[in-house]
Formats: structure tokens, sequence, C-alpha cells
């Protein structure tokens, strides 16, 4: 195999917006390292720049022709340019939320922002990753750097205490995933592309062995572990409230895309033999999770790890649409996240502005802000009540979508027990805005009292204040005008080879 | 090219014929190299200390050790046997199982790395198609046995002399792993033999040293701190560390990291001779020589000599290297172990990167003169 | 059975046998020097595997990286930070072992159990021998090009990490506050301890007369 033909065969186009991210995470290690501190006034918007139009790099591979590249490494289908297109666009808001607090916190913004980037590479890869080292590479790339950002802030000791829990804790889990595939490895007599796989366990009759199931088992672990289903869903709370609060706001949203990108690949390409199985136990994480999520937000005090358990719960409404397993299931995944995206960036946004402002996320000092910060209480109740599911902002249709998906497919109890835990949940976000509207001027909490003068004017607010108008008007007016996203959701699904004989046969076996 | 002479084929074949069983002649062979090599290194390590007195002295403008048979050459007999009938006393608070197996760490894997060093065509224990490889890998195991009796000595010099050996070696681990990849991507293999054929051809001009001067440099700088000789004898820095992990040690025990150090040093020069010098070619190659007396190339006695000049001549590159570290040690003043970690990592270290990348290069550009 | 069958059999003898061993003492040894040290054998006896296997350029990069590299970083973070200092014994530490044994014993069981079971599927393809490095390589940058060069972004960013979190970061305001009383080389973050005079040392230098 020469050079040139070698080079044909790469169809290396596919993965252009991973170069761009990769030429971004050049730029600002290098630009840093030239120019020095002064270059965190510019490193930011450039990382932002190469991470849109890696998104716009993303649109113009739609529907491309020749999806398979790198020889079966990378499948750049449409399901995973939605998926890429969600992790690119939750880091460039990550970013914009983060300058300022990066910048109070006393570290470098920089390296901030590389370890940021290549943890968005890494997610981004996954989420096309074809082949099982490529799945495990990316995996790790987006697993590292998530740990390195958890202890960002290393003089904090809670910031050290998430870092080495989640380290522990995903070292394990990561451990659990490689030794689950190298079993499929095994099974399908050296094969390592998803497909081939599926094709070598078939012919080797091992479709009903006990092997083929340990291997689903413990790949389900290493992938509960990074969307946090519960009962995996442990380091959560901790890490939340102890990281930093922009890493959360990623680790929230892009870690847990990649986390259903690779769940939906991988277990549809490489586990159709064992369908019922991997539908079983979903159903199982998908129940735990909204009811441990939903429940033990409840008695949370701290935003941040009410946040926490909120998105375990989310996790769990968003396994309904893969263990519905119809097109409409995975559309409304898909839906779900890119609604998802917004509001919880949103929401995080809003934390990090009243953290920054008065140095406290408890929920009880949050009472009475409306009378000092309407801005921030306005885009906090959207974002929180868009959470929840209530009409008509976009929580509410991305829930209704889910919920129809999974009563289509005949999942009368998961839904049933998605829109009690809906009840239970929209409890505790409400809880928060009336803390924030109802109360009176002498019922004002400590911190609200001591309210700074609003500012826009302070080196890093302005992206604050941009991000915040931003994902409060994409959360209210995704629900009204919640057509194109959901065209998209559905084309994306419809679109992609991989998916359809999946759906077929699960419609053959009704 | 010729195949020289088949040691082993000849003697199996010679006990075949006394009536033994192909398998167990074989059998019989494999032990004998080994054992030859062991002696062959261990009376190196002999000639080496003795070497090390005189050149030493004269350096000195001293005599050195005169009295012990012709020129001293007793000396290190004298040693060995006071090694050997020391008493052996273990530390009481020490850690006496870890405080034996250390030292037992630090040789074998300098002893196993032997098997790789060509004497000539079929005159290698092994050839093994990791090759260079399988070194770099064996010596890397070293630093776990200086750690393990830096700490089972329970003495601060010793532990801090173990932390700098092992840091140590894994730092010029690195650049010499890529000089000796740069020598890799020029033969097209690992293996040492291959490495040696593809410089003989041309006699002297042919040796790697002309292709690769700066991978020379590199390679033989991070085997002297691989070594730890002078200037890079930190972790037994006798100024600050007393005598470093070697502190406690006694007897035979302090016998065997005296033996692996030299062993290792001998093994050093032996690869740089076999990697840059051309190993067993002579400087005007032998066939060329043949030709201007009319010989055949495959006449037995011409084979016997080429062998055994072959022999020579790898020992007496090894040796004059010998030489070259030893003055070295009294020419050069030792570095601190922040300056030795500067070296390594900041100098080194890119520097070898840049010879690797430039030898690619080189490569793709003149594919002749590098190795195709 | 000849002889290189025989060699192959008891071979693999001697490593599982030593590289289960290893392994125990790595869990259950409370010294967590000894473990570090056990760790060392089970990778070496993971490489003695290897070569049984053929494969003997991952077995010299299994000793190269994981005893030459991995091994010896953990040995340096132990005793750089190890104080010898014993575990207080917890009350009632029996049931959690009884536990954990319990749960580890049938988890071996069920893997093993599945091993036996599980109709494996074997590689058909032709040993590579000693051709293996080619192969290796060959795979690296056909088949597995986008893996290998991924890799490179990750250890990078791993690198950019732990220079981060292993930095000392000098702090302009504290140093200029602090400058008169302290040295150069004091660090911000972590404050100076006392070193106690050792006493119980003085023995060790009788030992010193020694010939070099």
């Amino acid at each position: 195999m020469d050079f040139a033909n070698l080079a044909a065969q790469l169809n290396a186009g596919t993965i252009l917006p991973e170069g761009i991210v990769i030429t971004t995470l050049m730029v600002v290690l290098v630009g840093d390292l030239i120019v020095g501190r002064s270059a965190s006034r510019w490193l930011p918007y450039a990382a932002i720049a190469g991470l849109l139009s890696a998104t716009a790099a993303l649109y113009f591979q739609w529907d491309n022709v020749s999806p398979i590249s790198f020889l079966g490494a990378f499948n750049s289908d449409d399901l995973s340019i939605v998926f890429r297109g969600i992790i690119a666009l939750s880091a460039a808001v990550t970013i914009l939320m983060s300058i300022r607090y990066v910048e109070q916190s006393g570290t470098a913004l920089a390296e901030f922002i590389a370890i940021l980037l290549s943890a968005t590479l890494g997610g981004m890869f996954l989420s096309g990753a074809n082949e099982l080292v490529m799945i495990f590479i990316s995996l790790e790339t987006l697993s590292i750097s998530s740990y390195l950002l958890t202890g960002y802030t290393k003089r904090d000791p809670r910031s050290n205490e998430a870092a080495l829990k989640y380290l522990l804790i995903g070292a394990s889990s990561t451990a659990v995933f490689l030794y689950g595939v190298s079993l499929l490895y095994g099974l399908s007599g050296g094969k390592t592309q998803l497909d081939a796989i599926a094709a070598g366990i078939a012919n080797n009759s091992a479709g009903q062995s006990l092997g083929l199931v340990i291997a689903l088992v413990f790949a389900i672990a290493g992938i509960a572990f990074k969307i946090s289903a519960a009962p995996f869903h442990q380091w959560t709370p901790d890490v939340y409230e102890g990281s930093p609060t922009p890493v959360v706001a990623f680790l929230s949203v892009g870690s847990k895309a990649a986390g259903f990108a690779l769940a939906i690949r991988l277990l549809t390409t490489a586990f159709p033999l064992v369908t019922e199985e991997w539908r079983f136990v979903f159903t199982a994480l998908a129940v735990l999770s909204m009811v441990l999520g939903n429940v033990v937000a409840l008695a949370q005090s701290s935003m941040k790890r009410m946040l926490a358990y909120s998105s375990i719960a989310q996790a769990g409404f968003i396994m309904i649409g893969l263990i519905a397993g119809t097109d409409a299931g995975y559309a409304s995944m898909v839906f779900y996240l890119l609604v998802y995206l917004f509001m919880n960036l949103g929401g995080f946004i809003c934390v990090i502005l009243f953290s920054l402002r008065t140095g406290t996320d408890q929920i009880s000092e949050y009472s009475g802000l409306y009378q000092k910060d309407p801005l921030l209480t306005l885009c906090l109740s959207i974002c929180l009540l868009s959470l929840g599911g209530i009409p008509p902002l976009a929580g509410f249709f991305g829930k209704i979508y889910l919920f129809w998906a999974g009563w289509q497919a005949e999942q009368y109890g998961l839904v049933l027990l998605g829109l009690i835990t809906t009840v239970i949940s929209i409890y505790y976000y409400i809880r928060v805005v009336r803390m924030m509207v109802v109360k009176e001027p002498q019922e004002m909490s400590a911190a609200v009292k001591n309210y700074p003068e609003i500012s826009w004017n302070l080196p890093g607010m302005r992206p604050l204040q941009v991000g915040l108008v931003l994902t409060l008007v994409a959360t209210s007016l995704a629900g009204i005008l919640s057509n194109p996203l959901f065209t998209l959701a559905n084309n994306s699904i419809v679109r992609t080879p991989m998916l359809q004989p999946a759906v077929v046969s699960r419609e053959v076996g009704q | 090219m010729d195949v020289g002479i088949d040691l082993e084929g000849s003697f199996i074949q010679s006990v075949t014929d006394l009536g033994v069983p192909a398998g167990a002649a074989k059998a019989i062979w494999m032990p004998l190299p080994m054992i030859l090599m062991l002696i062959g290194a261990t009376v190196g390590v002999l000639v080496t200390t003795w070497l090390e007195r005189k050149i030493s002295a004269a350096a000195q403008q001293r005599i050195g050790p005169e009295y012990m048979g012709p020129f001293g050459l007793l000396v290190p007999v004298a040693d060995g046997l006071k090694l050997v009938f020391k008493e052996d006393v273990v530390p009481a608070k020490a850690d006496p199982l870890l405080f034996t197996l250390g030292p037992i760490l630090v040789v074998i894997p300098v002893f196993l790395s032997y098997l790789i060093v060509p004497f000539g065509q079929n005159l290698a224990i092994a050839n093994v198609g990791t090759g260079v490889f399988l070194w770099i890998a064996l010596s890397s195991v070293q630093p776990i046995g200086l750690l393990m009796s830096g700490y089972a000595s329970n003495n601060k010099y010793s532990l801090l002399g173990g932390l700098r050996a092992a840091a140590q070696s894994i730092s010029y681990e690195i650049p010499l792993a890529l000089a000796v990849l740069a020598i890799a991507m020029m033969s097209n293999s690992l293996s040492t033999i291959d490495i040696v054929e593809q410089q003989s051809e041309y006699g002297l001009l042919g040796w790697n040293v002309w292709r690769q001067p700066i991978g020379f440099i590199i390679f033989w700088i991070a085997a002297l701190a691989e070594c730890e000789r002078l200037p890079f004898d930190l972790p037994e820095a006798e100024e600050e560390l007393v005598a470093g992990y070697q502190t406690e040690y006694a007897g035979m025990k302090f016998g065997l990291f005296y033996l692996g150090s030299y062993v290792n040093l001998v093994l050093s020069a032996l690869l740089v001779a076999v990697l840059y010098l051309g190993g067993w070619s002579l400087p005007i190659p032998i066939s060329m020589v043949a030709g201007w007396l009319g010989v055949s190339e495959t006449s037995p006695w011409l084979e016997i000599i080429d062998a055994s000049l072959g022999i020579t001549m790898t020992i007496l590159k090894a040796y004059f290297l010998v030489f070259l570290a030893i003055l070295l040690r009294w020419t050069v003043p030792r570095v601190r172990i922040d300056q030795l970690l500067d070296l390594g990592w900041k100098f080194l270290l890119p520097v070898a990167l840049v010879n690797l990348l430039l030898t690619a290069a080189l490569k793709l550009a003149f594919p002749i003169a590098f190795g195709g | 059975m000849n002889l290189a069958t025989g060699v192959q059999v008891v071979s693999f003898g001697i490593l599982a046998v030593m590289m289960i061993g290893a392994a125990l003492g790595v869990v259950l040894l409370s010294n967590i020097v000894y473990s570090a040290f056990l760790l060392g054998g089970v990778f070496v006896s993971i490489a003695g595997m290897y070569l049984l296997l053929n494969a003997d350029f991952v077995a010299a990069a299994q000793v190269l990286i994981y005893v030459g590299a991995v091994n010896v970083l953990i040995l340096f973070a132990i005793m750089l930070v190890n104080k010898r200092q014993d575990f207080i014994p917890l009350p009632r530490a029996w049931v959690r072992q009884v536990l954990t044994a319990v749960v580890s014993l049938g988890l071996f069981i069920l893997l093993s159990t599945m091993v036996l079971a599980t109709p494996w599927s074997f590689s058909t393809g032709p040993a590579a021998g000693d051709n293996s490095i080619v192969l290796i390589g060959q795979h690296f940058f056909s088949d597995f090009l986008l893996p290998f060069e991924l890799a490179s972004i990750l250890l990078l960013i791993a690198m950019v990490g732990a220079i981060i979190l292993a930095r000392r970061e000098f702090l302009p305001e504290q140093t200029l506050a602090t400058e008169l009383e302290q040295p150069v080389l004091t660090l911000p973050e972590r404050p100076r301890q006392l070193v106690s005079v050792a006493s119980d040392r003085n023995s060790s230098l009788d030992k010193v007369e020694r010939q070099k």
C-alpha cells in the first residue's frame, strides 16, 4: 500500500472539525507560551472562534456520502455530527462563563482553556469512534482532561478532593469498561471494528453466551459512569460541589452527551444480539436514576449539589429514548440533549454569576434576589423552570417528545414513572424560583443584602453577560420555535445508516 | 556476505557424531556460550579495574599499583578475594530481604544484556529481533534494584542515593533510546548483528559515527550517566552522600554493586562500539585485504583469522572507550543534581529529537547513504 | 511432548504461580513498599507470558514501560511521601475484609465460569513471530492511525496537566509582603517543616571507609 493510495483511503476530510479544534488547542498553548500572561485577553475569544468554526465545519459535513474514514476507525455519520456539535457548542459556552471565574480564582486561563479544548476533542472523537481502540483512546482523552479540570483550582481543598474522587472512581470504571471491551475482542476472534465485532460474534454463534452478557454489563458500567446514571453516580455530587463551576457545566452537558453518543453507537452496533438484555439493564438504570436523582435533590441545600442530582435525574429521562429504541426514541434523545445544552448551561451561568458576586451557592442565600438583580433572577427562573418541564419553555417540549416516544414503544411503566418524578422535580426547581421572587424585602438573605453594584464592565464580565442572554433567549425560544431543532434531530437519526437496521429489527420483533 | 564460522553447527555436529540425539546436543550447547560470556564479562571487569587504577595514576602523575604481580596485575584479584571473604553485615534496622535482593536485581539485568552483544557474524548468544531494544528494556529494570537497596538500608544517604539513581536513569534513558532509534532507522533493524553488517561495507568510512555524530555524542553522554560514571556519579557522590545507596553494604553484596557498575561500563562501551564504531569490522574490510593478497575469502584459515580479528577489534574498540571514560573521570568536574536533570531534559532530549527528525529527513532525501 | 513444549508448559506454570502470588501480595500485604515491589514482579511475569506467546517486542515494551517507568514512578512517589506510619486498626475491620473477600471470590468464580463456558473465537491469521515489529508499525500507520495520533494529544495534555498540578505558583502580592524575612526558596503553598536531627544514624559512620 503506497502513500498516495493510503492517503486516499483515509478519507481524512471527515475529521476537519476536530482538526480545527486541535489547531485551536495548539494556538492557545503556543500563543500563551510566546506572548505570556497578557495573552489571556484574546485567547478565550480565539478558542471560541475555533469552536464555532468547528461547528460550522460540522454543518458543511452534513449528509456526507462516505462517512467512514481512517479505514473504519471513525464514522462521521449525521448522528455523530449532531453530538459533536452539541459538545463543541457546550465547550464554547463553557469558555464564555469561565473567563471571569478562572481569573477570580487566581489560576492561569490559557491552560484551563487548553485542557477544556482537549476534553472537547476527546468527546467529539468519542461521538464518532467506530472501533474499540479509538473508543478507548478518545474516552481517556475526555476523562483525563476532566480529571485535570476538576482539580484545576489546586489551592482549594474541595477541588482536590473532587479531583481525587473522580480520578479513583473514573480509573476503576475505565478498567471495568476495558475488561468488557477486551472480552468483545476475544469473542469476535480479534476484531476491533464495531460492525466486524457484531458479525464475528454472530459467526461464532456466541450470541447468547455468558461472555457476551458480561462484556455487555461491564461496558454499560463504563458508560453509566460517564453519563452519571444511578447506581454509578456516587462521584457526581462531590465532584459537582468541589470542582470549579464552569467545569461542572461542561461535565453535565458535554461529557454526558459524549457518553450518550458512545452508548447509542456501541450498543446498537456491537450488541445487536443481546438487545433485550441491554434494554433491560438500561431500564433498571433509568428507574434508579429518575427516582434517586429527583428524590435526593429535594433535600439539598447547596445549589451545585442540587443541580448534580438534577443532572442524574435528567440522564434518567434521556435514557427513556434509548430504551425505546425507535427512530422517535433516538431523535427525542438528540432533541432533549440540544435543549438541555442551553437550559443547563444557562442555569450554571447564573450560579457562577451569583457566586462571583456573593461568594456562596447555598439555596437559602438566593432569597429576595429579585429586588437586586432582576436579569439574573429571570434567567435562572427560566432555566430552572425549563429543566422542570414547565410549558411553554424548551424543556417541556423535550420531555413531551421523550415521553411520547417511550409511550409509542410501549414503555408504559417507565413513562408513568417519568411523569411522576417530573412532578417531584418541579417542586425543587420551583422552590428556588419562589425563594428568589416571592420573598419580601425584609426576608432577604445576608448575601443578597450585601449584593454588590451590578457592573458589566469588569474584565471577563461581558462574555458572561453574552452567555447569559444567549442561553436565556435560546431556552425561551427553543420551546416555541422548536421546529428547526426537531427536524435536525429527526434527520440526524433517519439519515444514519447504523441505526436503521436496529430500528427495523425492533419493529419486526413487535 | 559470507556466513563466517558456524560454531554451534559444528559443535552439534560433532556431539551428534558421538551418538547423542540432536535435541540433547543442542541442550548441551546452549549453556556453553552463556558461561563463556559470564567468565568473559567478569575477566573484563578485572581488567577494567586494573586499567582504572593505572590510568587514574597516570592522569595524576603517580605510578599506581606495582608490587602485586607484574605492573600490579593481581590487584583486582586481591580486591575480589577480599570482598568475598569479608563479613557480610546487614544493619540492625534494615530490611534484610530487600537488602539482599537489591544488589541481585542490579546485577542480573546487566549480565542478561550481554545476550545481544555480537563479536562476529555468528558470535552472539542470541540474534533476537528486538536487539538493542531488549538492552534498553533490561537496563530500565536496574533502578528498581537501586531504589530497593536504598530503601532497605534504612539510611537517609542510601535513600537519597537510590532516588537520585532512579531519577537519573529514567531521565537519561529517553535520549539514549532516541539516539538508538535513529540508528535503527538507518539500519532498518533493531538486531545488533544487522546494525554492524550495515556499517561494515566500506571499512572505516562506513561506520555510523560519521553519519550520526550528534547521536554518537548523545549516546555516549547518556551511557555515562546510565553507568553513573563521573561526571554523573551523583547517586554515590562521596562529598554529599557518603556512598549513596552503597553506604550500608559490605562484603559480597557491595561486591555485586561494584561488579555491576563495571560490567555496565564495559557493556556500554561494547554497545557504542557496535552501534557507532562498526562492531567487529576492521577499519579496512577484510575482503578487500583478501582480494589484494589473492586469497579466497572462504578458505578456512582466513575465516578463523577473520573471527579472531573481529573479537579483537570489538574488544579493542570497547577498551578505547573505557579509556576515554576514565580520562573523562579525571578531567571533568561533577555536575550538580539540577544541572544533571537540566542537561538531560532540556538539552539532550530536544537535541535527540532533532537528530531523529534530521535522520528521517536525510533518509528520505538520500536513501543510498542513509539506509534507504 | 518434546523438549520445547515441556519447557513451555513448565515456564507457563512458573510464570502463572509467580504472577498470581505477586498479585495477591500486592493486595494483601500491609507494607505499601512491598506491594509496590511485588507489582513489579507482576509486570515482569506478564512480560514472561508475552514471551511465551512469541511476542518478544511487546514483552520488551512491557518491561520498559511498566517495570522501568510506571513501577519506578510508583516507588518514587511512595518513597518521597512514606512516613512509615502504621494504620490504626479499624474496629470491626474483619467484617469488611470478609465482605470484600466474598465479593471478590464471587466475581472470580463468575469470571472463571465465563472463561470456561464461552465459545471463544480464535484468530485465524498467521502468528507474527519475528515480523511483529513490522506488523505493529504497519497497523499504526494504517487502520490504527487515528488512535495513534490522538494518543499524542492525550499525552501532551496529560503532561501539561501534570506540570500545572506540580508547579509552584509564586504569588506576587504575597512574596512582596514577606520578601524581607523569607529566603528565596520558600514555597508559598507548603511551609517548611522543621527537620528533627536524627540521632540513631551514628552507627553508619564506621562503614564509610571503603575502597573505590
